[in-house]
């Protein structure tokens, strides 16, 4: 948890949007030194002295240079604002490139700087439209590889079509985890960094490598921030589904005890609530979930939880999807707070007042760091 | 103003015996035709249909942007459209599920990528997905229109080619072959890993026109340099007419700009020809250039309607004769307007279909 003692605690007014968390201590910009080979050297200026290879008003240039090194970054449409946060952490500036779209939907990209010999870092959530923000991500890397990027490491924060993990019927059906998984690496990605993917066997769907990130320590800090008597606290898993979830949630805030909605599922995109397994009569009830999306699941254990003698009841979740009608859901009155991070964007007509936007943009920003110096990633949540 | 054409080409074939396989077992027979064979070769294919085991194994899927066509396709084949059930979750993510055995079979998917390109694209993959996982044996998708085809170079300095990245995808998915139409450049058919098989609607819009009665002297005239080679084969088709070319520089992405008229076209009817109409930009400018050379009548001919805004008014505005598109990308009502004929292209990709499945020669249809 040493990394996240530097992350001030977040001061959001409630329904007004992203929440900025200061920044962590700024990253030097590292000098290019430019490489001398001897042998070279000697063979195209043979007899010439060793000192005159290397002129040093050269070598000046490239230690002044603005261009920070071989880290880029590139940001899709989905969500700019996350970007722009994430390189203000790496202390550095967005690259530039053009997205648009022709009359008919087409989407074109021209990167509108040199990405040769880069360790290219494109963020972009394939949040809904969907289909749309996953083939700009796809569009993006293929620019990027004929533009001779050295690595392209694709950072989606929220991913989509990532509850398609398996044949739910055994029938005729795809794997569009899978399929997702192939495309991206098909279109010349070498590396995926995602955030709270729907089941940690969707790693598996790819076979290049995925730093795997999770949004529960930016909650959690945030839940400690507030005074709330941990005694009072009960861990809650809205569905039988997410219980390791919560679990390692629960451990970490005071080792609070555990409660399940177990609820049947009747159909896709429908929820039904059964009964509650642990006690909540009194207590604070905290539900912890990947992601809200229409938030039926979250309501109805929500109601549950009330009916059952619960004192008030928190909503928590890495991904604010929110399709109609959760906007609705959510604002009703049964939550005391509902919070989100940014990895998906709350546009504003989604805000509500009970609504808490947390950043990732930092955590993001150490594990981009992290991987462009090849150093530990799993250290951040040690 | 659809107007089917009789596109029916009886292809002299001498089929041996097919022999059954020990221990498989005899097809249920075909239920009796309910509509009127239109060709004899459809009757044979109908009869070969009732007898040989093998080609029950024949299932065509229709995505949603173009389910007509699909219908057309399958009625000329005398099959069921498969079938599948495809829906939106409230996130907009899509799902398939195939609602009928495919195992063994030759699966043809038929889904032309035009816009909303992206989801139409994405739904495309997903039903090959699934049809790999429910075991077909071969999948073709049949893509009257590619999208991302104009895609296909690297115009300017770091940018994507995404006619190869989607020609990528489609294989990834777990497409085997691949039936397209009119492809902006045939360089993009170099793009796919698996076999392509490359059909033009050029034969459906030459019917099209033979049966109609102009008198005058035509010429066929290619709307941009590029569209050269397939107007002179066009106007090669059309009794040997003369060519022109209008020379126009492009200023900008779907921005356009005519320069002068190579050729001669004063007091003759003009047939333009290309392969999609998308703004309209293009076929406009240069239809105000023939008329200001002197033309009689402009007659626009384009296997794809893309019609992207401000399309329809441009071509509604009164300087064409008619407009004369095929049903690969199928139009909405709101993008019909008096000048607008549209044929129908499925009997050309029926036969594609049959040949297809059938290891038959594809080029022969276009001979």
């Amino acid at each position: 948890m040493a990394f996240f003692v530097k992350i001030s605690a977040p001061c959001s007014l409630a329904g007004h949007g992203t929440t900025s968390s200061s920044s962590g201590s700024s990253r030097s910009k590292r000098g290019l030194l430019l490489p001398v080979g001897a042998g070279a050297g000697a063979g195209a200026y043979g007899g010439r002295q060793y000192s005159d290879v290397v002129p040093v008003p050269a070598l000046s240039q490239a230690q002044a240079s603005s261009s920070g090194g071989r880290l880029r970054i590139f940001s899709g449409t989905a969500n700019p604002r996350l970007a722009q946060e994430v390189a203000c952490y790496l202390g550095m500036e967005l690259g530039r490139v053009k997205i648009k779209r022709f009359a008919d939907g087409e989407l074109y990209v021209q990167l509108q700087e040199s990405v040769r010999g880069c360790d290219v870092f494109l963020v972009q959530p394939t949040c809904p439209p969907a289909n749309e923000n996953l083939m700009e991500l796809l569009i993006m890397i293929d620019a990027c590889r004929r533009a001779s990027a050295k690595t392209i490491t694709a950072v989606v924060p929220y991913f989509g079509y990532a509850r398609a993990d398996r044949k739910m019927r055994g029938g005729r059906e795809s794997i569009a985890a899978k399929l997702v998984a192939n495309l991206i690496t098909e279109a010349g990605a070498h590396r995926v960094l995602a955030c709270d993917l729907h089941s940690g066997q969707s790693i598996g769907y790819f076979d290049i490598p995925v730093d795997h990130v999770y949004g529960q320590p930016v909650i959690l800090d945030y839940l400690a921030s507030k005074t709330i008597c941990p005694d009072e606290v009960v861990v809650v898993s809205p569905d039988v589904g997410g219980v390791a979830r919560a679990r390692t949630f629960a451990k970490k805030l005071s080792d609070a005890p555990l409660a399940i909605v177990d609820k049947r599922r009747q159909g896709h995109n429908q929820s039904e609530v059964v009964h509650l397994i642990g006690d909540v009569r009194g207590k604070v009830a905290v539900m912890v979930d990947d992601m809200i999306d229409t938030a039926g699941t979250v309501s109805q254990g929500a109601e549950l939880l009330h009916r059952e003698g619960a004192r008030a009841v928190y909503a928590c979740s890495t991904h604010a999807v929110l399709s109609p009608p959760a906007v609705d859901r959510l604002s009703s009155g049964l939550f005391q707070e509902v919070i989100v991070t940014n990895t998906v964007p709350v546009l504003h007509h989604r805000t509500f007042p009970q609504l808490t936007v947390l950043s990732v943009a930092n955590l993001l920003g150490e594990t981009i760091w992290r991987v462009h110096d090849d150093c530990s990633v799993s250290s951040i949540f040690q | 103003c659809v107007m089917g054409s009789e596109q029916v080409r009886v292809v002299v074939e001498e089929e041996g015996k097919t022999k059954k396989r020990m221990g498989v077992a005899e097809p249920r027979s075909a239920p009796p035709a309910v509509w009127t064979p239109r060709a004899p070769a459809q009757e044979a294919r109908l009869a070969a249909l009732r007898t040989d085991g093998r080609d029950s194994r024949l299932k065509i899927f229709s995505g949603t942007a173009n389910r007509p066509l699909a219908q057309e396709i399958a009625s000329y084949l005398g099959v069921d459209l498969g079938k599948v059930l495809i829906k939106r979750f409230a996130d907009g993510e899509i799902y398939v599920q195939l609602q009928e055995s495919v195992r063994g079979c030759d699966v043809f998917l038929v889904q032309p990528t035009c816009s909303p390109v992206n989801e139409n694209l994405m739904e495309l993959f997903v039903m090959i997905d699934a049809c790999r996982r429910a075991s077909a044996r071969s999948i073709t998708v049949v893509i009257p229109y590619f999208g991302y085809a104009r895609a296909d170079r690297k115009a300017q300095g770091r940018e994507a080619i995404t006619a190869k990245l989607s020609a990528n995808l489609l294989t990834e998915a777990g497409s085997d072959r691949v039936i397209v139409c009119d492809i902006h450049s045939t360089q993009a058919l170099g793009y796919f890993d698996i076999p392509v098989d490359h059909i033009h609607g050029q034969p459906v819009i030459l019917d099209y026109l033979a049966s109609k009665t102009i008198s005058k002297d035509l010429v066929v005239v290619s709307p941009d340099v590029g569209g050269v080679v397939r107007a002179r084969a066009f106007a090669k088709k059309l009794s040997d007419a003369p060519l022109a070319i209008v020379d126009k520089r492009r200023q900008g992405h779907n921005m356009s700009e005519v320069m002068h008229l190579i050729g001669d076209v004063k007091g003759k009817v003009a047939i333009m020809v290309d392969d999609m109409i998308d703004t309209a930009g293009t076929i406009t400018s240069a239809a105000a250039l023939l008329k200001q050379e002197g033309a009689e009548a402009v007659y626009a001919c384009s296997t794809h309607a893309v019609f992207s805004p401000p399309a329809i008014e441009r071509l509604s505005g009164g300087i064409f004769e008619e407009v004369i598109v095929t049903n690969s990308i199928l139009l909405p009502e709101h993008k019909c307007f008096p000048q607008l004929t549209v044929l129908s292209m499925a009997n050309l990709v029926a036969e594609t279909i049959w040949h297809v499945h059938r290891d038959g020669s594809v080029s022969s249809i276009f001979q």
